[in-house]
């Protein structure tokens, strides 16, 4: 069966060591996860939490999110690298970087939006100055929600580089394509199969990530507010 | 970019081929979404029954959607033995995609269902089958609707990835375009995208709003909303 | 002392809110805001710490232009209790009460002992402390924002319809609550209740405002039920304010007979003329003895010696006897009043408040 074949090629060790390697492959793909998603957030954080405290640009920042959640990645990745330069990594890492916006500024923008009117009114009349409401308050309140976006960024990125490999870029889509081209489907199965591991695992990460910083008070408040009755 | 534009949709041979392969795009999208919303909907109902499975199910679900689309199109073959350029791969993934988007929303719309409402449908004599195809789905619309609104855009969306193993579907105007260094294919395969989802989109309120007529009609600003019913990540999928 | 001059909001949609508000509220005392929705009870209250920000007019906050400082600055001075009581989900109930503490730059340890003291003068367990806002009940929860409020002991405490998202019985206890904490600490309260029970029970001196924000009566609550200034005020005050405004008259005039007496248990009980309370060992009323019967049937509500005339009236009226029994601070029986004396006195105490002599 199929299923031998992929084994055994996950099992050689020569696929994973040197040059080209699962190894180089997968450190790659981190790598480029990280730079697209340290500059979407850079942008997005602020971007949600600014349109969610002051209420502006509501409509403006929705209607963004949701027009860029029907691109097609392919396409945009495609373009962009016509654009800019075939071939160069910096273009195609800011088509990631661009995609994974929308998830992040929706998280921020819905966090913030998810304060209780009251607590944010409770919180001016104690005395807190705009800046001290949104730290203090806004955005703790906001971690589930935001830290919920930033894991849909995490995968949205993760993915998109898969299919980046088709305009050169490194990461695990390369053996996935290579393989293709050249009718290996043991080393296309097995790349696959790893970027899936790949993927589960850091949004499993996340999750405890997600876990640890979120105030104890909001997960004891989301339990209360599932009971029945 | 205009004129490049203008020069390549007024040869008659691109405007078939891209009608073509949008019809094949509309298929390998539409077809999951079905598929999918006909499989979430006994799983999200036993889920929601029985506690032990909602976990386990809302968790597998949760590790299918985190897989990336085009590792899903690629280990299915092995699994499904078929060609990996075989299209019910892609139909395949994307309904498995779907189902897993779904779960939560029916979960969910199950749960909003009020028990006194239930509690009165029983006592009129229905039983549990026709009750819940009467009474309990037709009220879980709305939210699985906002559902499939969202799966529906993914879908679209996730079809033209397929051109990489060789499926048909706008991808493919990319997959072309890139290798012939010509932007107006992809232009239009973009554009063709955004428009097929917005099409959908709106069909698919006027089908939600068909099937709801008690429902008041309000204008939903909150496009966030669909970062809450998935439950699952809504980051989504290359 | 806080001073409305003149205020006036208008909104920008062209709604005016509050019209024209004179007003003072006194040092220590509870100044209640009440009226129908749209009177501007609710904005007048927020102007107060400028969460509203008035179109004209003036207020002062002992003397001081309440305009004259940064609004954070002022709000830390300036106690607030809402409805929904506002508290922070994601910090535990100790935390929340230290918050005004924390923010005037309190050592985290100096701000939480000073929480753990309020969350006891509110009447909650010190253990509460750990828990988070929604594990708590609707009336903890207000009790918490009321303790937040006090935390940085602020002269001025504003509370806008504090106990009315609570049911009935808490919402009972929590205003004998608030009014036990004041007679301890004597702050300057402004109050907003849409329930003119509420303000009755609670307020030194009723504000009543009209739809528009104009001012109808200001007023000690004893005056709104004996003297309201016009239809308005009357038919707000509602019903019955002849017979509720006696809960503010003392009974003191008011002759207590004698009544007679049975043991409770008394094995041997002779068939009498007359009705006779039976009482138990610590003299404690359980119930009265109709004349010729031998089994007692329950009596009607007790008056407490020294309370008010309505207290007596509703005794008298719901005894199975003529006589409402009266009964001493311990609930040991002291005599009995009847109907027609308490509306003499009643009388005659209205006679002395001849129309024109405020009292």
């Amino acid at each position: 069966m199929i299923f031998g074949d992929v084994f055994a090629w996950l099992t050689t060790a020569a696929n994973w060591t040197g040059d080209g390697g699962l190894l180089q492959r997968i450190g790659e793909h981190l790598w480029y996860t990280l730079v697209a998603l340290a500059g979407a957030a850079l942008v997005a954080v602020p971007a949600g939490l600014a349109v969610g405290h002051t209420g502006r640009g509501v409509t403006a920042a929705v209607g963004f999110a949701n027009a860029m959640r029907a691109l097609p990645t392919l396409g945009v990745i495609t373009l962009l690298s016509l654009q800019l330069g075939v071939l160069r990594t910096g273009p195609v890492l800011f088509g990631l970087a661009l995609l994974a916006v929308p998830p992040i500024l929706a998280g921020a923008y819905a966090g913030v939006q998810s304060v209780d009117r009251s607590v944010l009114d409770a919180s001016a009349g104690v005395g807190m100055t705009r800046w001290q409401q949104l730290w203090q308050v806004e955005v703790p309140t906001a971690m589930p929600l935001l830290l919920g976006g930033l894991r849909g960024a995490v995968l949205q990125v993760v993915a998109t580089t898969t299919v980046a490999a088709f305009v050169g870029l490194g990461g695990l889509g390369r053996p996935l394509l290579d393989g293709q081209r050249v009718t290996d489907y043991p080393q296309v199965a097995g790349a696959a199969l790893v970027v899936a591991a790949l993927a589960v695992l850091l949004d499993v990460l996340l999750a405890g990530v997600q876990r640890l910083i979120v105030p104890r008070g909001l997960r004891v408040t989301a339990r209360t507010a599932h009971r029945p009755g | 970019m205009i004129e490049e534009l203008a020069r390549y949709l007024s040869n008659w041979r691109n405007r078939e081929m891209v009608l073509e392969l949008l019809v094949v795009h509309v298929r390998l999208s539409l077809l999951p979404l079905l598929l999918g919303l006909l499989a979430a909907v006994p799983f999200g109902w036993v889920a929601q029954r029985y506690r032990l499975l909602r976990a386990a199910l809302l968790g597998s679900a949760n590790v299918l959607y985190t897989v990336p689309s085009l590792a899903l199109f690629v280990i299915l073959p092995g699994i499904l033995g078929t060609r990996i350029l075989d299209e019910i791969n892609v139909v395949v993934a994307l309904a498995l995609y779907t189902a897993a988007l779904l779960v939560r929303p029916v979960i969910d719309a199950l749960d909003a269902v009020p028990g006194h409402v239930l509690a009165a449908a029983t006592a009129m004599g229905y039983r549990p089958v026709r009750r819940f195809l009467t009474v309990e789905l037709p009220l879980a619309v709305p939210v699985l609707a906002a559902g499939v609104r969202v799966a529906s855009v993914s879908n679209i969306s996730l079809v033209s990835v397929g051109a990489l193993i060789g499926v048909g579907g706008l991808g493919q105007l990319f997959t072309q375009g890139f290798q012939d260094t010509y932007n107006a294919p992809i232009i239009v395969g973009i554009a063709l995208t955004l428009v097929l989802a917005f099409v959908v989109d709106a069909l698919l309120v006027v089908l939600r709003n068909a099937l709801t007529p008690w429902q008041p009609r309000r204008t939903k600003k909150d496009g966030t909303g669909q970062a809450r019913t998935a439950g699952v990540p809504a980051g989504g999928q290359a | 002392m806080i001073e409305f001059r003149g205020v006036t909001k208008r909104f920008a949609d062209g709604t005016v809110a509050v019209d024209g508000l004179d007003l003072v509220a006194e040092n220590g005392r509870i100044t209640v805001l009440v009226g129908p929705s749209g009177c501007g009870k609710t904005t007048s209250l927020r102007m107060i710490n400028r969460m509203v920000d008035p179109t004209s007019g003036t207020i002062l906050v002992d003397g001081e232009d309440v305009r004259s400082r940064p609004p954070a600055r002022l709000r830390r001075g300036i106690g607030y209790v809402i409805q929904q009581a506002g508290l922070f989900p994601h910090r535990t109930v100790l935390d929340n009460v230290a918050t005004v503490p924390r923010l005037l730059g309190w050592r985290r340890g100096r701000a939480r002992d000073r929480a753990a003291e309020l969350l006891e003068l509110v009447g909650l367990p010190r253990s509460m402390g750990e828990r988070y806002p929604a594990q708590l009940s609707g009336g903890q929860q207000q009790r918490v924002g009321v303790a937040r409020a006090l935390a940085a002991d602020p002269p001025v405490l504003l509370m806008d319809e504090p106990f009315s998202a609570v049911d009935p019985v808490v919402r009972e206890g929590l205003q004998d609550e608030l009014l036990r904490l004041q007679s301890e600490l004597g702050k300057t309260i402004v109050f907003v209740t849409h329930d003119i029970d509420e303000a009755i029970k609670l307020g030194d001196r009723v504000a009543v405002l009209r739809q528009g924000g104009r001012l109808a009566q200001f007023a000690p609550p004893a005056q709104l039920l004996t003297e309201p200034a016009d239809d308005f005020v009357a038919s707000f005050v509602g019903r019955d304010r002849g017979y509720r405004g006696l809960s503010f008259v003392r009974a003191n005039e008011l002759t207590i007979h004698p009544l007679d007496t049975v043991p409770a248990g008394a094995s041997a009980v002779e068939a009498d003329d007359g009705w006779r309370l039976v009482v138990d060992d610590g003299g404690q009323p359980r119930g009265w003895l109709p004349p010729g019967r031998s089994e007692p049937v329950p009596g009607g509500s007790l008056h407490q010696r020294g309370g008010s005339l309505r207290g007596a009236l509703d005794a008298a009226l719901s005894s199975p006897a003529r006589l409402g029994v009266v009964v001493d601070g311990d609930g040991a029986v002291v005599g009995g009043v009847l109907a027609e004396e308490v509306l003499e006195v009643a009388r005659a105490h209205r006679d002395r408040r001849l129309p024109g002599s405020r009292s």
